[in-house]
């Protein structure tokens, strides 16, 4: 029980953040609901097994899986796949050439892919008739001994093309594993003796999507025709954190269905789990809503805005959120252009000062040139003014900072190094941190960015898009920066430039303990440099013409590329790829397919940088974001990431008790069942090595700093080793 | 390291040498009796040249070969000779096909101390006896477009397929002919030795017909041109002119090697050239040519491997893999040939290729 003379705001921020804090011991019941899937996980009602006999059927039937499982186990030892090639006379070759299955116009061939042919005799027995691997063009020559690919104990033969399935390190070592992407059943008849050619093979390869201007990954079927697939036991964690609020969610849904007066926007609140704003508002009221707050969570909080100096005021600096201004955009929710001054103060941490928004404010008066600006003087107005400047804040850092940021930026990063890194060493650095991304992407798709931010939103899908793709264009590794303390209470800043800086040192270690091997298979480096760079969006406003718009139009678009520029550390001066008609955003790691010696030394720094860069989004920068989404976007009237218009002249200038302009009750819980959702279900740590896929050199470095980052309010427990959520 | 084989192990490897053998020979002798049933009686058709034209001369041994000593090759020896030349396997000398050149050292219809088969091209389109029966099975022809799935599935088909096919050479004597396989050679130095044979024309005269660049689906298309003038029968004719105006004369050359037990099965791979740095070509014998056959008598005149001298036959084969297998199955088609003639007698001689239009066929009733 905590002394009421204790009360000072940050005992209990620090008791809040203690007692909010999401654990991981619900390991569940026998009867308890459960998802199948993530990809069943839905804004709505998600598909959850809650019917007692369907979760009995549901076991039996696990249990048959685990029954045909074992008996697969079991067939797999008594007639084990030995690496022994049959053969000694190799007078017959498969031939052909792997190809992504790509509607470019240009083949794109698929090189340094494992291949394997298989004979299985008449008593099931394996029979390794030839290994290899397909070459830089694409072009396989497999040599096998015909006799005994075609003796009469043969009964069938496959030609296997394998991928890479996992990393996991053992006693210090990393090893591979490879899996069955694709196979081909070959006659017995059909081979005569030389070249056997199995032709083009076209493969949906970790192919790009076209329909989408960002690099996305094509995922036909999540969880049966998907290039990656989850472990079970990251579906098991979300089986533990989320069935509890998704029952929750169903429960509001059904009352809102049978009668939408039978509940109120507080008790949707009260019902879900406390978050750290409800915490506080407990035992401070008001705090949460304070100057104080506001400027701590901007600073440190999900938020972790950028503090662009005033150039003309010294020691004023502003933090800029972009609207709805020139994207498409319903008229139901508010968007405008919040641009907020703060001033630090003596203890360091900032308070805002005036608040300025552009745009329109209310139903009725639609101007989109139209500007106020509040100050604390204005009282109760400066209040919701915050609101205002918190929600749209809150909005932009989840589709810019959090979406764009790290899920999508990650995206093509992961796809890149999936179709291309194959014998580089690379593979065991970037593969932990680079995996699932692209699947918990897909489900975004469905559930966050066509369902749930079009209806909560002032975005529609199509805004939404335009709005990642311009965001992205200014996101490139080789500019990239961490992010300069503006004073000793900037707790961000400087955690994020100590795991920049531990992640910089093993990969370093990494890379110079690998430098042979990693440039001996450059020409893989290369065409993941190719890809990344031909596949990236087009550099903010490159494709626009400046020339033509409304003067109006074209400072805002040049205070946004300003603030953005200065957000994501856009070098806009660095030279850059023109492919296809387009200023591509991605620098280039490099240009040759081989490493010269006068190159070495900047294209290896590149390398370095880039592989730092993609660790520190998949892993800290990402973590940031979405565990801090329960504490911040964890209360509907607080942060709400949508306010409506509603039907007075006041519009979103209204006090929290106005709900005409909060969320309807229907999108306050799917809000709430979302941050849960978001911060709950992380699964993959960086410490905790679930999967045994993280270097142990970079657990010992991040060990090291424990203390140091705890200082900072960064518990390296909950680093997440993965983007998945 | 050597292996030693237990006796177990050694009985197991002859039966299944023996079983080997006994399929190679199985599938021989059905082969020859499907070509009697399907092709030889009730078609009187050849297996595949059946467009030719048959000529008879002498055939002269050079007076100083450089080639090993042999008893049947004496400097300076001559025989009658008949040559017939085809065009596989179409009734059009304007498509894209594969010319042969075939020699027989007699002027008899069939009986010949020594017979050649030669086709264009320096390798061929099938390797071994299964790789023939599956070429076979993969034809699909269908108005002059055949193989396109035997091409797709073997490149080495394929390639054979563009360095043998001709279209419209200038005439059947300026080509390249080549009997591909090898053939046994025992020289009166009594050493195994192993010999391959071709034929060019005496003066060297530039080779027609080769097209390069041609993509697989052109390597399956061997239709003619579209408006080609070129009749069904211009080859024949013009070998017919040539002969009566000045004749014909080509130079034949052997190519041998010595057998040793280490030697790899791939010496005997016709898609493997011997290297003729190593192995030069050497004069052989002068092929002059000079009375055109009736085309009665070219239907008569038949070849076949068994009329080989026993010191030039062929080199026995072990299974339908064997790259030998394919002159084994050759060899053992005698009776395909027996039957055709026989055909002849049954039914009369088929007629000689009309001129009309029936273009890119190979029934003579001109229906596909």
């Amino acid at each position: 029980m905590t002394n009421t003379n204790d009360l000072t705001p940050k005992t209990v921020c620090a008791e809040c953040l203690k007692k909010t804090k999401i654990g991981y011991d619900d390991g569940g019941r026998f009867f308890m609901p459960h998802f199948k899937s993530i990809n069943h996980v839905e804004v709505g009602y998600s598909r959850i097994i809650t019917n007692p006999l369907t979760i009995f059927a549901e076991w039996l039937l696990a249990k048959f899986y685990a029954l045909k499982d074992g008996l697969v186990a079991l067939a797999a030892k008594l007639f084990p796949r030995r690496p022994k090639i049959y053969g000694k006379q190799m007078d017959s070759w498969l031939v052909g050439k792997i190809i992504f299955a790509t509607q470019e116009n240009v083949e794109v061939p698929i090189h340094h892919l494992p291949l394997e042919f298989w004979g299985r005799t008449k008593l099931g027995q394996w029979r390794k008739l030839s290994e290899g691997y397909s070459a830089p063009d694409g072009t396989f020559r497999l040599p096998f001994e015909l006799r005994c690919a075609r003796r009469f104990g043969i009964r069938s033969l496959r030609f296997e093309i394998c991928q890479i399935s996992h990393i996991y390190f053992k006693d210090g070592q990393a090893n591979t594993v490879h899996n069955t992407f694709h196979c081909i059943k070959i006659s017995k008849s059909d081979l005569i003796g030389m070249e056997y050619n199995l032709r083009n093979i076209p493969l949906c390869f970790w192919e790009y999507r076209t329909d989408v201007k960002n690099p996305r990954v094509v995922i036909k079927a999540h969880g049966k025709d998907a290039p990656q697939q989850y472990t079970e036991a990251r579906i098991e964690a979300i089986n533990e954190q989320m069935i509890p609020v998704e029952l929750t969610k169903i429960k509001h849904l059904e009352q809102i269905k049978l009668d939408s007066d039978s509940i109120t926007l507080a008790e949707i609140q009260a019902d879900y789990p406390e978050n750290l704003t409800v915490c506080i508002e407990k035992k401070l009221p008001g705090y949460t809503r304070g100057d104080d707050w506001f400027g701590e969570r901007m600073m440190n909080g999900m938020n972790r805005g950028l503090f662009l100096p005033d150039t003309e005021e010294e020691g004023a600096y502003w933090m800029k959120y972009f609207g709805k201004h020139n994207y498409d955009s319903n008229d139901e929710y508010a968007f405008p252009d919040a641009m907020i001054k703060f001033r630090l103060k003596a203890d360091g941490l900032p308070t805002p000062v005036a608040i300025k928004l552009r745009g329109p404010l209310n139903a009725i008066n639609r101007d989109p040139w139209q500007e106020r600006t509040f100050t604390p003087a204005d009282g109760e107005l400066w209040q919701q003014a915050k609101r205002v400047a918190r929600v749209n804040g809150g909005l932009c850092t989840e589709v810019d900072e959090h979406f764009a940021g790290t899920h999508a930026n990650l995206e093509q990063y992961a796809i890149a190094a999936y179709r291309n890194l194959r014998f580089s060493p690379l593979t065991t650095l970037l593969f932990p941190h680079l995996k699932e991304v692209v699947l918990i992407n897909h489900t975004a798709d469905g559930i966050l960015l066509r369902q749930y931010i079009p209806s909560a939103t002032a975005f529609t899908y199509e805004g939404l898009m335009a709005r990642i793709v311009d965001v992205m264009g200014v996101m490139d590794w080789k500019s990239f920066q961490t992010m300069k303390p503006l004073s000793e209470a900037h707790s961000y800043a400087k955690a994020e430039q100590l795991f920049w800086d531990l992640t910089y040192q093993y990969v370093d270690y990494f890379i110079e303990l690998n430098r042979k091997e990693i440039i001996r298979h450059w020409h893989e480096v290369f065409c993941f440099s190719e890809d990344l760079v031909n596949h990236s969006v087009p550099v903010f406003l490159s494709d626009t013409d400046m020339t033509h718009i409304d003067p109006r139009d074209r400072a805002r678009f040049e205070e946004m590329k300003e603030y953005l520029t200065a957000q994501f550390c856009f070098d806009y001066d660095l030279p850059r790829q023109h492919r296809d008609g387009h200023l591509r955003t991605v620098s280039p790691l490099t240009l040759t397919s081989t490493l010269s010696p006068e190159q070495e030394k900047e294209e290896i720094q590149n390398l370095k940088k880039a592989c730092t860069y993609m660790i520190f989004v998949a892993t800290f920068l990402h973590t940031w974001a979405n565990e801090h989404q329960y504490e911040d976007i964890g209360e509907v009237l607080y942060n709400c990431l949508g306010l409506r218009y509603g039907d007075k002249e006041s519009g979103i200038l209204a006090p929290e008790s106005d709900l005409s302009i909060a969320p309807d009750l229907t999108r306050s819980t799917q809000m709430m069942w979302f941050s849960n959702l978001l911060s709950r279900t992380e699964y993959g740590f960086i410490t905790r090595n679930e999967d045994h896929d993280i270097n142990p050199y970079f657990c010992e470095l991040l060990t090291a700093k424990k203390d140091e980052f705890a200082a900072l309010g960064v518990i390296i427990e909950d680093i997440e080793s993965r983007t998945n959520i | 390291m050597t292996k030693k084989h237990s006796f177990g192990t050694f009985i197991w490897h002859m039966l299944g040498a023996a079983w080997d053998k006994m399929v190679l020979w199985f599938i021989s002798k059905m082969f020859a009796w499907a070509l009697v049933v399907t092709l030889s009686i009730p078609h009187r058709y050849r297996m595949s040249h059946n467009n030719g034209i048959a000529a008879r001369g002498k055939v002269r041994i050079v007076d100083n070969p450089e080639f090993p000593p042999h008893d049947f090759f004496e400097p300076g020896r001559t025989f009658p000779a008949r040559v017939r030349h085809a065009s596989a396997t179409f009734l059009d000398d304007a498509m894209n096909c594969i010319r042969s050149m075939s020699i027989k050292f007699s002027d008899q219809h069939m009986d010949s101390p020594f017979d050649m088969e030669m086709n264009t091209g320096s390798i061929n389109l099938f390797w071994s006896a299964r790789s023939f029966l599956q070429f076979a099975k993969l034809r699909k022809q269908k108005w002059g477009v055949e193989y396109h799935d035997y091409y797709r599935k073997y490149p080495q088909g394929l390639e054979g397929a563009k360095l043998s096919l001709r279209r419209n050479p200038t005439s059947f004597h300026n080509l390249r002919y080549h009997s591909l396989t090898p053939y046994l050679f025992f020289g009166k130095d009594g050493l195994k030795r192993y010999a391959k044979y071709r034929a060019k024309p005496f003066d060297n005269e530039p080779e027609t017909g080769i097209t390069t660049n041609l993509s697989d689906w052109d390597t399956c298309n061997q239709r003619v041109f579209p408006n080609e003038t070129r009749t069904r029968n211009y080859l024949k004719d013009e070998y017919k002119a040539r002969v009566a105006k000045e004749g014909a004369k080509y130079m034949m050359q052997i190519q041998t090697r010595i057998a040793a037990d280490d030697d790899s099965p791939e010496i005997f791979n016709n898609q493997i050239p011997w290297d003729e740095k190593i192995f030069p070509w050497q004069d052989l014998a002068v092929v002059e040519i000079d009375e055109i056959l009736s085309w009665r008598d070219s239907l008569m005149t038949s070849f076949s491997l068994n009329n080989l001298p026993k010191s030039l036959r062929i080199i026995p084969a072990k299974s339908i893999y064997d790259y030998n297998s394919l002159n084994y199955m050759r060899s053992h088609s005698e009776v395909a040939r027996k039957a055709r003639i026989f055909s002849y007698r049954l039914f009369g001689y088929p007629p000689e290729i009309p001129y009309d239009d029936n273009r890119n066929v190979s029934e003579w009733s001109g229906k596909e």
